[in-house]
């Protein structure tokens, strides 16, 4: 299911790439044009809110939430990242490295023992 | 037979300094960085030291994401616990961290998150600089990967070692060779989260600006604007900073600063429309709508990729100038 599910996704979200490139692109406050669309390096202004809905329907929150968090919760953290990295981020959450055991194992001590005092610098 | 017994020792020798050789080269490739800096120590960074006063937060289960991040922030002056943390970058079934909330989490504390260059040097220089520096090592070994988030503190070069808040380690020192090595293996992935009044020393004009832009989303519109001003200090030229600080500026109703941004960056960058869209907008919010009107008509003019907010901004203008008569 995951590879249909992938393509899925995948579809819809060219689907509303392409939508929200034939509109125009709303502003929060009046007509002052912000920062995020200045700096984007993507040609299609992609609107945050139409992005957060799609992630809240799709796999990337059902992953979060199989992982272990309420779909409040994970919009919110999504609501802080860049769009770049919920790109990255969509689909990938279990392969990426997630970082926590704490300490270093044993293993690695034994093996650099030698070598710390042959070439510790 | 002296002559085989010479020609015995004579390939052993031979063996041996192939064998070391190998060794050595094999080193090098294990920790490029570390051999590096035998040639090379960065300019300008003292050999030895160690920010003491950095917090430190003994990890609880898994949670050294929550722990590090929490000591980094605590040390820009952020009000934070790694308990508040744990709800923003912990993932419960994956036992840890991700990098991307690693670098989300801090801008709701109104800090700038910054992820630093794959490079030992400016590890070094941040940690120097009084940034203590987040990095995630893989202490595994082999095929065993055991992913962990630890806080930089100091170093000692003469001594050859490393100084960080690790787990329920408060000062772990590590030599360069055994931390490189399980550094090397997140491709030196590192961060530091400063206050909007600072800037990290290894800072790029991109890379730092993209990081105050991510924390203005979610930050205290305070902080994005001393972030926007603090930059434009460093680089006075820069577009995208001055619309951020006008922005910050006009969200809050200080209109005329925005508008002395606004113009100051029009002047250095006349054929934005982004800039000229920007100040007759905030013209016209003063009620000088016939300044305003002259403003954007220059935007409407060039066109591009914002010709569409140009159009808008003039159809507000004029819709404005008819209400008042």
């Amino acid at each position: 299911m995951g590879v249909y599910m992938k393509s899925a996704t995948r579809m819809i979200c060219r689907f509303l790439i392409l939508v929200m490139a034939m509109l125009p692109f709303q502003t929060g406050q009046a007509s002052m044009i912000g920062t995020d669309q200045v700096n984007s390096a993507a040609a299609v202004q992609v609107d945050r809110t139409v992005v957060l809905d799609y992630l809240s329907r799709s796999q990337t929150v059902n992953e979060l939430q199989t992982l272990g968090l309420d779909a409040q919760a994970a919009r919110d953290r999504v609501a802080a990242m860049t769009d770049e990295e919920v790109s990255t981020l969509a689909g990938k959450i279990s392969a990426l490295p997630a970082g926590a055991d704490g300490g270093l194992a044993l293993l690695v001590l034994v093996v650099f023992f030698i070598w710390y005092f042959a070439f510790r610098r | 037979m002296p002559d085989l017994v010479a020609w015995y020792r004579c390939a052993r020798l031979t063996a041996g300094v192939f064998l070391l050789l190998a060794a050595l080269s094999g080193c090098a490739s294990l920790v490029p960085q570390t051999m590096g800096l035998r040639d090379t120590w960065p300019a300008g960074v003292a050999v030895q030291t160690e920010l003491g006063e950095v917090p430190f937060f003994p990890q609880q289960d898994y949670q050294c994401g929550p722990a590090a991040l929490a000591t980094t922030l605590v040390n820009a002056g952020a009000q934070v616990t790694p308990e508040e943390l744990v709800k923003l970058v912990y993932i419960p079934a994956r036992l840890g961290s991700l990098q991307i909330e690693m670098l989300a989490a801090p801008r709701r504390y109104s800090r700038v998150s910054y992820q630093l260059a794959p490079r030992f040097d400016d590890l070094l220089r941040e940690v120097a600089a009084g940034n203590p520096v987040i990095v995630l090592q893989d202490t595994g070994v082999g095929s065993i990967t055991n992913w962990h988030y630890a806080v930089v503190i100091g170093f000692d070069y003469p001594a050859g070692e490393l100084y960080l808040r690790s787990g329920e380690t408060k000062r772990l020192a590590i030599p360069f060779t055994v931390f490189e090595y399980t550094w090397k293996k997140s491709n030196y992935w590192a961060m530091v989260t400063v206050p909007p009044d600072r800037i990290p020393v290894t800072a790029t004009e991109a890379g730092y600006l993209a990081s105050i832009v991510a924390m203005e989303r979610v930050s205290k519109p305070h902080a994005a604007i001393m972030a926007y001003a603090t930059f434009l200090k460093r680089w006075p030229d820069n577009l995208t900073a001055s619309i951020g600080l006008a922005n910050g500026r006009h969200t809050l109703g200080e209109l005329s600063e925005a508008e002395a941004v606004l113009r100051r960056a029009a002047d250095r960058h006349p054929d934005s429309v982004v800039a000229l869209n920007n100040l007759a907008q905030t013209l016209s919010d003063q009620k000088r709508d016939d300044e305003a009107l002259a403003i954007i008509e220059r935007a409407v003019a060039l066109g591009g990729s914002f010709a569409a907010a140009a159009l808008e901004t003039r159809e507000l203008i004029l819709r404005r100038i008819k209400g008042s008569k």
